[in-house]
This record gives C-alpha cells, sequence and structure tokens, in this order.
C-alpha cells in the first residue's frame, strides 16, 4: 500500500466549486419539470433533451469531476498528473452546459459551441485521468473498471458533437441510432460504471464492511463494458440486433450491482442509519425499482415506462446517491482543509458535527416526496402529480444548496 | 522506557473524525515497543486501505507519543494490514455503539 500523502489532496478551493455549481444544476433542473406537459412529451423534446443535460452534465457530471479530483489519488494510490487542470475543467464545463441548455431551449445553433467546449473540458479531464492512470504500476479491479469506464466517456462525449452538429444541421446523421450510442455510452459506459467503481471503495469504507465477496461487482462491471460495447455498436453501425442482448446484459449487471451493494450492507459494522444511508436506500430502491420497470416495459410496451425509467434513473439513482454522498464527501474536505492541522492541539469536530441535521432532514424527505409523487405523475401520465413532485423536489434542492454551503462555511 | 499500556494510552488521544472513537478503543493500533533510547514504534493499522487520511492518521499518531510521553525521543508508526482489521477488534461499547445498540 503506497501511503497517499497529503499533497494529493487538492485544496478545497479548487473542489469546491464543482459542488457549488453542481447543486445549483440540481436547482435548475428541479424547476424545468414545471413547463413540460405530459401529454405530449416524447424523449427527444427539446425540453427533455435540455433538462437531462443540466442534470447530467451540470450535476451528475461536475460533482463526479470534483468528487475525482480527491478520490482519484485515494483508488489509485498515487498523486494526480497535474491537480491544476481541474481549475479549468469546471469553467468549460459551466460554459459549455450553460450554452447547450440555452441551444436545445432556444436556439439550436449554440449546440455545437457548447458540445465542443464541453467536449475540451472532458478531453482535458480524461487526459489528466489517463496520465495519472500512467503512474499506476499495481492494477486491481476498481481501477481497471474506472479505464473502462472513461473510455466509454471518450466515445460518448465524440458522438456527443456529432449529434450537436447534427442537431443544430451543420451535418446529416441518424440522430436516433446516434443518440442510443451516447446515451449508453455516457449514462450506462460512464457514470454507472464509474459508480460501481467508487461504490467498491466507498461503501465499504463508510459502513466498515469487511470479508465480502467482491464477485457480484466484478462481473457486473464485464457484463455492463459487454453491455454497452453491443448497444454503442449497435448505434454507430445501426446493427439492431445487439440491441435487445445489449439491454438484457446491462440489466444484469444492475442486478449484480444491487446484490454487491447488499453483500456490502449485510456485512457492514456501522448500522447507524444516517442520512447518508438512508440516502442510498432511496438511490438503490430506484435502481431496482427501474430494472424492474425496464422488463415491464419489454413485456407490455407502455410508453410512459420509458420516461419513468429515465426519471427514475436521474432522478433516484443518480441524484440521491450523490446526495448522499455530498454530505459524507464535502465535510470531510473541509475538515481536512480546515481542522486536520489543528489535531493535537486544540479541540476539533467531528465530522458528523459539521452536518446540518434538521435541514439535511428536510433535505431528504422533500426530495423523496418529490420522486414519488413525480414518479408516479409519469407512470399515470397525471401532470397535476408531476408538477406536485416537481414541486417537492424544488424544496429538497433549495435545502441541499442551503445545507451544502453551511458544511462548507462551517467554521 | 515506556510500557505498551503507556505508548496505548498516549495513541489514545488520536480520534477518528469519521466514527469519533479514539484509534485504541477502535482496535487500530496493535502493538507498542519502546527501547532504552527512548525509540517508541506503534504498529498499527486503519479501517480501510482507502482512507484517505492514511498519512495525516500516522502522523497524528506520532505527534500523540512525543507529546503525551516526554521522554520519548523518536516515534514511528507503522501501518500493518495483516491481521486485517475488523470490528471485533474494538472495544465492546464501540460495537455497541456503531450497531446501534
Amino acid at each position: 500500500m503506497v501511503q497517499v500523502s497529503q499533497d494529493f489532496a487538492p485544496p478545497f478551493k479548487l473542489i469546491a466549486p464543482y459542488f457549488i455549481i453542481g447543486a445549483i444544476f440540481f436547482l435548475l433542473s428541479t424547476f424545468i419539470p414545471l413547463s413540460i406537459n405530459l401529454e405530449n412529451l416524447h424523449y427527444m423534446d427539446s425540453s427533455i433533451l435540455a433538462w437531462t443535460h443540466i442534470l447530467l452534465l451540470g450535476f451528475v457530471m461536475m460533482i463526479i469531476f470534483g468528487a475525482m479530483a480527491q478520490l482519484i489519488p485515494v483508488t489509485l494510490e498515487v498523486g494526480h498528473f497535474s491537480v491544476e487542470f481541474y481549475y479549468i475543467i469546471w469553467p468549460l464545463l459551466l460554459i459549455g452546459t450553460i450554452l447547450m441548455s440555452l441551444g436545445f431551449f432556444f436556439y439550436s445553433a449554440l449546440l455545437p459551441y457548447g458540445g465542443t467546449i464541453v467536449l475540451i473540458s472532458m478531453f482535458i479531464f480524461l487526459a489528466e485521468v489517463f496520465l495519472t492512470i500512467k503512474k499506476v504500476e499495481k492494477f486491481n479491479n476498481v481501477i481497471k473498471s474506472l479505464i473502462v469506464s472513461n473510455v466509454f466517456l471518450f466515445l460518448g462525449v465524440i458522438v456527443g458533437i456529432v449529434l450537436a452538429l447534427t442537431y443544430a444541421g451543420a451535418i446529416s446523421a441518424d440522430i436516433t441510432l446516434l443518440l442510443k450510442a451516447h446515451v449508453f455510452a455516457v449514462v450506462a459506459g460512464y457514470i454507472c460504471i464509474t459508480l460501481m467503481a467508487l461504490s467498491l471503495v466507498l461503501l465499504p469504507m463508510f459502513g466498515l464492511s469487511h470479508n465480502f465477496s467482491q464477485k457480484p461487482m466484478n462481473l457486473a462491471v464485464i457484463i455492463m463494458t459487454i453491455a454497452v460495447s453491443l448497444v454503442f455498436l449497435s448505434g454507430v453501425f445501426n446493427l439492431a440486433s445487439l440491441d435487445y442482448l445489449g439491454y438484457i446484459l446491462s440489466m444484469i449487471s444492475l442486478g449484480l450491482f444491487i446484490y454487491e451493494v447488499y453483500l456490502i450492507y449485510k456485512t457492514r459494522a456501522r448500522k447507524e442509519i444516517d442520512i447518508y444511508v438512508k440516502s442510498l436506500f432511496v438511490s438503490f430502491g430506484s435502481l431496482f425499482l427501474a430494472i424492474f420497470l425496464t422488463i415491464a416495459y419489454f413485456i407490455t410496451y407502455y410508453q410512459p415506462l420509458i420516461l419513468t425509467i429515465g426519471w427514475l434513473m436521474f432522478m433516484g439513482f443518480f441524484a440521491f446517491i450523490i446526495s448522499g454522498h455530498i454530505y459524507k464527501i464535502v465535510p470531510f474536505l473541509v475538515w481536512f482543509e480546515k481542522f486536520s492541522p489543528l489535531v493535537g492541539k486544540q479541540k476539533v469536530p467531528m465530522l458528523a458535527d459539521m452536518l446540518p441535521d434538521t435541514a439535511s432532514k428536510f433535505q431528504f424527505w422533500f426530495s423523496l416526496a418529490g420522486l414519488v409523487l413525480s414518479t408516479l405523475g409519469l407512470l399515470f401520465t397525471s401532470n397535476d402529480l408531476f408538477k406536485a413532485g416537481a414541486s417537492f423536489f424544488i424544496i429538497g434542492a433549495i435545502f441541499l444548496f442551503k445545507n451544502l454551503i453551511y458544511m462548507i462555511r462551517y467554521e | 522506557m515506556y510500557t505498551k499500556e503507556e505508548i496505548f494510552k498516549a495513541v489514545s488521544t488520536v480520534k477518528d473524525p469519521e466514527v469519533g472513537f479514539n484509534l485504541v478503543e477502535m482496535g487500530l493500533i496493535y502493538d507498542g515497543i519502546c527501547n532504552e533510547e527512548g525509540d517508541v514504534k506503534v504498529i498499527m493499522t486503519l479501517s480501510t486501505k482507502a482512507c484517505p487520511l492514511h498519512q495525516m492518521i500516522v502522523q497524528w499518531v506520532e505527534e500523540a507519543v512525543l507529546r503525551e510521553l516526554p521522554n520519548a525521543q523518536n516515534a514511528e508508526a507503522e501501518v500493518v494490514w495483516e491481521p486485517a482489521w475488523n470490528i471485533t477488534m474494538a472495544d465492546e461499547h464501540v460495537m455497541k455503539a456503531l450497531s446501534g445498540n
């Protein structure tokens, strides 16, 4: 085990913008559903595409990238190639996301510009990750998973820029086919595999879990890699016969992921059900429900299920797993910066002391109510239920932002 | 020369900021040795290999030894992974607190 030097940990001022901007984009993303009419809604609608990019680029990617600045040295056991790269990744991702969102909402000619800036931002991120990985001497399964996920991000972003050019009318390509490749490469290939890899590090660390088998997770990553490759090839080369196999394999992979999480949960020493664990319950519960509804879709072909599954994945699985980890990662980073130099010299707070207890509960319950109501709204095509759920989500997102600022400013 | 108990008492001033218990009651300190010159060596582990505070905790242990044991000349904390730590190594009250009993 190589000791992770304090020098490997980036300064908090470098990481803080990722979390703050991420929380702002999450808040923005919760307002968009209020303007959506479910009766005529299709997943290719520009409002849906705008919402998806605000949520995934502005919130999910922004926070994953910020967390990676801190987690890469811990996971890879080597220092960053150049942590300074992270000072330019977030401004570019911010500008690119804003331009893309405006492009989807108002003026599609902005899409290639926004897409190109996002592309540059992600290429810088990928270059930093791969140059850091180059320093690794011993590859474990977590590192291998991160390599695979970042390769998919690379491919997904390339297809994304082709899509942006097509959407803006600059070139001609089959949007439906490429969209499938783009979504699978980025969402299943990058986000899901990254979450799988990091879960194998973070969940046992926070739960003090030991002596659990890692085989289900390793298998899950391999199966997801095959699944994403199949759907990606199908999308790029128009090989529709590969799609269903890819979809089935991805469901099996996510099922194995949930099983691994269950094994980690079962062997944990810390049994307290805090805001972190509650958020994970909702996150993995949403993932389980999304898998179940996907199977239901292939039996019934009930169209509202497609948007419901996407909603559960984004606002249930991704949003809750990220918000739960915000309550663990941000206090640690702030504590590390402000209080770790004072250990042994004066009394310092524990990480749990830095959490706004009541406000974090409000955030959780409002968001959960929002998720339940909006999911039912989507499932039964009820605008009223969906918008009621979105309203609860807005309040939850306001609390998340407020709590984040509270933790960052903790003295 | 300091005894193992004295070394453990010195190290018990270091707390894990995540769980709120000190390293000794967590069962993370395996051994404490002091030679005639006053060189203290602490054999310890961490609850996970991925601990982001790895080097800081080592530093806190070494500082605690030098701070709490005035005649200690040098302090070295060595992190080992065998035997691997598990919760049964912690004191009973820690186990109870973590399990919510």
